[in-house]
């Protein structure tokens, strides 16, 4: 993966500086915005589809805001022009007339309205429909990016772009694409029909109306930041009631109940401070947009009256004008609030569109070749692996694998060794195909690792991890997750094999016993025991097992290394091994140091004579022989 | 005794608070800040239909004449300008003075109420907190108090429409009857219809915000998940099974945005509509001399004012069932009496105790388990664990002894660990100890603070105390000074987020910081590798001279330094003595300790 989609990880501060130094390079902000819309667009084909008619849908709707006004300003001038000496104006009105416009007006209303809603909801259906896309493909890119990427700090992150990113974007859709769609087809609508009914007052209301977009987007921009405050006050109200909730235990414990009091007040002081000042910002806004209203009223009608009849302007058309202009101001506010909308929106994008740039890794195996039915040799050719750099960190700190030669024959237990970072894991991972070797080859009966495909590779070969996670649901929907298609009786039977239908019994509900999230409802010995059983369901080949090194009671034990030596029969088991219990009963133990295998053999072997295992082992006896040192 | 005990209950409708006496009540927090809202509100009412006066006065005294008879009354015409423009300005003023001030209502309100629940949850003692769910309280102090108050955002503007709609009601039918009491008759199906709205839209979006809530937690799983994904070759399957949720979600919006949008354009309608039928049925009172040109274009721009409030008092309305059962809510947590602290039930130690040199007495002590519900979902078939229990347990430790606690799995080690120190209450029985005493528990909570005042937790000074840095050596925390801040580093979230050793570490300096005659850990230093494990024990024992120490022991090393060891087995003490002498008289132990040897090794990958 690229140091360029890792950015698309990490927090927005990164991707800001990122993008700010990428758009200069360009010579222009916008240029990135419009990018990441156009790519967006690409990803995202559904929007675009039918585009043009919601557009004309959404204008229709707009005509409907002008019926009114339109209406006032014919009935006014039908009145005047009716009877023009008269004492009384009303003597001259068209009734029947203004009755016809009346009736014209109600169909044109429901026509507009229909429009409008028919805008809508095509618009609101295409966006889900492809925001429903956009999420189906990170989820499948999510799956299939390096698992260094998913270590626990960017796990969140990783949620993030699926829920509240591409929930950003929904927003967007269902409030700030109407707004422009709706507002934008509402002002360029009375906008026309006010230029044509007086293109004077037009310019007039335009001018006078400028500086409100200069005021609303100087409030709107506090009021921004006011509620970036009042969300930061409320998540650290949260955080210390959470404190006050979570540490109940030690806080009664030493007393500290008044001090936690005090720091959570103080929290809701603040807040209370930051949700006041952004009340006071969100109440000019509205006020903003009635007071250069009233302005350019005032102004037309000055103008109006100054300019009078000889210009050919209607007193219809100057009180028309005077609702016009309400019209016309109406969407502003509105609008002014959508930029930050969008902007919000354009950054969630980004981030959206940077996971899906980062690349399957391990690569997908575009030429696969098929394993052979009999067994499996592992075979590692020369194989070197290095970490790639973190962020910050200028060079790779050395390999991680370092020039490892090595055959197991299938059915053989082995038992890998060795101190913290000396390697293991990541001989492990490059085994199970997690990732793959920067330099040599593994293969599996002769055949090359990158050459088997995928969903081959995980029927002949299982991981056990060290934590091994289960889902929340019953023990058999986590077994079946290695078997899909495994009845109940598969898997009972399974558990039988391993001798574990005692253990089974002992639960209230059996395999139908539910594991609650994560699996907590079960101890850390019983969670393995299951993994245990989930990987054997599969049937593999080869076995590679992240060993726990978390306590597990004694009776657990048992029956978990019971389960393990009936699983071990007429398979290769790869034992990454943190208890040197493990390495004793293995056919044969790698040991590994400072990346490299450094010494191979059987334990017995191996402890008789000097060297880094005999050292390891030594140190094991010490600390598990509670007699020592008395 | 517990079982008196009850979790906060969802409360049942009937319980909810009416909506007068709710907004009374609410209003009794700060009245004089809702008065000034109201002030500013009324000014609003009163300027919104004062405005559509002046616009007909215009119109009539100025417009029309110069459009109608050529007149040149130039001084009418600005005057007549000057007041509306004047109008509106303070209107903006009402406007800005009622938002500003209803905000000021609502959130000192919110702070208000926010004290009320900390001080409530501060004074429960842990075995009620251990009976909550975590989030549920977290909820209570913020979702449930912004849902109580978000009735005063939108209180001062409603009360101030229905104001505006009572004068310009009168306005209305003065101007004209017949026109006035067409459009009076229309606010009221407004506001329902609005109500209406409000209640079935959101009914919509809460289902779509639900089916959100379930993709969040069922994407956060299958991340957290990617190993075994990968290990099973199931990337395809997990992208559907996601992908299923993700289409509820959609489905849910789609018919959200339908529903909505039906609703939008029925609103729309129908003030338009009925402002068509006012100029038809205007056109024809104009006619018949009842009603001038201004008064019915006055007319129709305050009908047009009116609507968009009207929109927002239905806004208003929906709001209400909300804030009932935010209130409620809050109540049922207010309501429940404060559960008898179990610290109150340990006695000081007495002379006779004193003389026979010890320092924990406990005699025929039963107890029973509290397991902290904590975030996950509470077990409803199993509400009250029974087990492990402590069944009549009697001990008694001598001063500045350490003894360890050792025994399987559930046997009821951390029970007694935390009777002692008062965390848990007793079912009968007496428990004797100093009142100076620590317990540091298994999973050490830090809060998201420095590091100096997770150490003292608000005792003593501030950051300067010597006794910190004192406390940080003895619990061999010295990795704290390498931090770039030093004592001041923050933990937590916002923070250097430190290991699980670290942390113990910590929370052992903590314990150590207020110098206690008795030490109460729980497998704390489990995290720790044996040789510091070694020192740390060495450390107290130096510099804490007297300190007795009850430890829960895991494994050999710690057993190796205790003065005797208590050897539990299904919440009964069944030995106590020496490791050499348990190891011959109790065969329980001796099996418990070969299990150790056998297999449960250091950990040396």
């Amino acid at each position: 993966m690229s140091a360029e989609s890792e950015a698309m990880l990490d927090d927005d501060g990164f991707i800001e500086e990122r993008f700010i130094g990428q758009a200069s390079r360009e010579g222009a902000a916008e240029s990135s915005v419009l990018r990441t819309v156009r790519e967006g667009l690409r990803a995202a084909p559904a929007l675009r589809q039918g585009l043009g008619l919601t557009v004309l849908f959404a204008l229709l709707g707009a005509t409907g805001r002008v019926v009114i006004p339109v209406l006032v300003q014919q009935t006014i001038d039908s009145g005047i022009s009716g009877d023009s000496t008269g004492q009384n104006r009303s003597e001259g009105l068209d009734v029947s007339r203004i009755s016809v416009l009346c009736g014209i007006a109600i169909v044109w209303l429901l026509i507009a309205g229909i429009s409008q809603r028919t805008a809508v909801w095509r618009l609101g259906r295409r966006s889900e429909t492809a925001l429903l896309d956009i999420r189906t493909r990170l989820f499948s890119r999510i799956h299939r990016i390096g698992i260094e990427d998913h270590n626990d700090e960017k796990r969140g992150a990783l949620v993030a772009r699926v829920t509240s990113d591409v929930e950003t974007l929904s927003q967007f859709f269902s409030w700030g694409a109407l707004s422009f769609l709706l507002s934008g087809s509402l002002m360029s609508i009375v906008a026309v029909v006010m230029l044509v009914y007086n293109w004077l007052l037009a310019l007039v209301v335009f001018v006078v109306a400028a500086p409100l977009v200069v005021v609303l987007r100087q409030v709107q921009i506090r009021l921004v930041e006011a509620y970036e405050r009042t969300r930061a006050a409320n998540a650290e109200l949260l955080a210390t009631t959470a404190e006050l909730v979570t540490g109940a235990d030690t806080i009664r414990a030493y007393d500290a109940g008044r001090e936690f009091t005090r720091r959570a007040k103080l929290a809701a002081r603040r807040k209370a401070h930051d949700q006041v000042r952004a009340s006071f910002m969100g109440s000019l806004l509205f006020p903003s947009g009635e007071v250069f209203g009233v302005f350019a009223i005032g102004a037309i009608v000055v103008i109006g009256w100054q300019i009078g009849p000889s210009s050919g302007l209607s007193a219809g058309a100057l009180i028309g004008f005077v609702f016009l202009t309400y019209r016309f101001l109406e969407p502003v506010a509105e609008l002014s609030e959508v930029i930050d909308q969008t902007q919000t929106a354009v950054a969630g994008l980004r981030r959206v569109l940077g996971v899906l740039s980062i690349p399957e890794t391990p690569p997908p195996t575009s030429d696969p070749i098929a394993l052979p039915a009999g067994p499996l040799d592992i075979c590692f050719d020369h194989v070197c692996f290095s970490y790639r750099p973190r962020r910050g960190e200028g060079e790779s700190s050395g390999p991680a694998v370092d020039d490892v030669e090595l055959c197991i024959p299938h059915g053989t237990s082995v038992a890998l060794v060795g101190s913290t970072g000396s390697g293991k894991t990541t001989l492990g991972r490059l085994l199970a195909r997690f990732i793959d070797p920067s330099e040599g080859m593994i293969t599996l009966a002769g055949v090359p690792l990158t050459r088997v495909a995928n969903d081959e590779l995980r029927k002949r070969l299982v991981v056990v991890p060290q934590e091994p996670f289960l889902f929340e649901g019953t023990i058999a929907d986590n077994v079946r997750f290695g078997r899909p298609n495994a009845t109940e009786v598969d898997i009972e039977r399974a558990f039988v094999d391993l001798d574990l239908e005692t253990w089974l019994s002992g639960l209230e509900a059996g395999v139908a016993t539910r594991v609650g999230p994560r699996g907590s409802r079960l101890s850390a010995g019983e969670r393995q025991l299951v993994a245990l059983v989930r990987a054997a369901i599969v049937d593999p080949d080869i076995l590679v097992l992240d060993e726990a090194t978390s306590s597990v009671d004694a009776v657990t034990e048992v029956g978990l290394q019971r389960a393990l030596d009936r699983l071990a029969t007429g398979r290769t088991i790869v034992a990454i091994a943190h208890r040197l219990s493990t390495a004793e009963r293995a056919d044969r133990v790698l040991v590994m140091n400072d990346a490299r295998l450094i010494q191979d053999g059987a334990h017995a072997e191996l402890v008789s004579q000097d060297g880094e295992y005999r050292d390891l082992y030594d140190a094991w006896r010490r600390s598990t022989d509670s007699n020592a040192g008395q | 005794m517990l079982s008196e005990e009850r979790r906060v209950d969802e409360p049942r409708v009937d319980e909810r608070p009416g909506a007068l006496s709710l907004i009374k009540e609410l209003v009794a927090y700060h009245p004089g800040l809702f008065f000034v809202s109201m002030l500013g509100a009324s000014v609003f009412a009163i300027c919104t239909v004062a405005s559509s006066w002046a616009l007909r006065w215009v119109i009539d005294e100025a417009v029309l004449p110069r459009f109608d008879e050529g007149s040149n009354d130039r001084r009418t015409l600005l005057i007549g300008v000057t007041v509306l423009v004047a109008i509106a300005l303070a209107r903006a003023g009402g406007v800005i003075v009622r938002r500003t001030w209803a905000g000021k209502t609502q959130w000192r309100t919110a702070e208000s109420i926010t004290g009320e629940v900390v001080d409530r949850l501060a004074s429960q003692p842990a075995p009620w907190h251990r009976r909550q769910r975590t989030g549920d309280l977290i909820t209570r102090a913020g979702v449930d108090v912004e849902a109580t108050v978000a009735v005063l955002a939108p209180l001062p503007y409603a009360s101030s429409v229905l104001l505006m709609m009572f004068v310009a009601a009168i306005g209305l039918i003065a101007l004209d009857a017949v026109l006035g009491a067409l459009a009076v008759a229309v606010f009221p199906v407004l506001i329902l219809a609005n109500v209406q709205y409000q209640r079935r839209v959101d009914e919509w979006f809460a289902l779509a915000q639900a089916e959100l809530g379930s993709l969040s937690s069922a994407t956060h799983e299958s991340f957290e998940a990617v190993s075994v994904v990968k290990a099973f070759g199931a990337e395809h399957r997990e992208t559907e099974r996601l992908s299923a949720i993700a289409t509820r979600v959609r489905a849910a919006r789609v018919r959200a945005i339908g529903l909505r949008s039906t609703f939008e354009m029925l609103l729309d309608m129908l003030p338009n509509v009925t402002n068509v039928i006012m100029v038809l049925v205007g056109v024809h009172r104009v006619d018949a001399g009842h009603l001038t040109i201004g008064g019915l274009s006055s007319f129709i721009y305050l009908f047009a004012l009116l609507v968009f409030p009207l929109r927002l008092v239905g806004y208003a309305l929906s709001e209400l069932p909300r804030s009932q059962a935010g209130r409620s809510r809050i109540h049922s947590l207010m309501d429940q009496p404060i559960v008898r602290d179990p610290r109150t039930s340990i006695f000081e130690l007495d002379e006779s105790t004193v003389e026979r040199g010890s320092c924990v007495r406990l005699s025929s002590v039963t107890a029973r388990h509290i397991e902290p519900t904590g975030t996950s979902t509470p077990d409803l078939q199993n509400p009250e664990p029974s087990n492990p229990d402590l069944r009549a347990v009697d001990l008694e430790v001598g001063c500045g002894s350490i003894v360890a606690l050792v025994g399987p799995t559930g046997c009821g080690k951390t029970t007694l660990i935390e009777v002692i120190a008062g965390v848990l209450p007793i079912l009968s029985g007496r428990i004797t100890a100093p009142s100076s005493r620590a317990v540091v528990f298994q999973e050490p909570f830090l809060l998201g603070a420095s590091l100096a005042d997770n150490v003292t937790m608000g005792r003593g000074a501030g950051v300067d105390d010597p006794t910190v840095d004192w406390a940080l050596g003895v619990a061999e925390a010295s990795f704290v000074q390498e931090l770039p801040n030093g004592i001041e580093t923050i933990v937590g979230e916002r923070g250097v987020s430190l290991s699980g050793g670290q942390r113990q570490r910590v929370a052992l300096a903590r314990a150590i910081f207020g110098r206690p005659e008795l030490l109460l850990l729980d497998d704390t230093t489990s995290a720790l590798d044996p040789v510091t494990e070694r020192r740390v024990i060495d450390n107290v024992r130096r510099e804490l001279a007297g300190t007795t120490i009850i430890s829960v022991a895991s494994r050999p090393s710690l057993i190796r330094m205790a003065d005797s060891v208590v050897y539990i087995e299904a919440g009964r003490v069944i030995a106590q003595g020496t490791h050499d002498e348990l190891l011959v008289s109790t065969p329980g132990y001796r099996e418990l300790i070969s299990a150790f040897e056998r297999d449960r090794g250091e950990d040396v990958g």
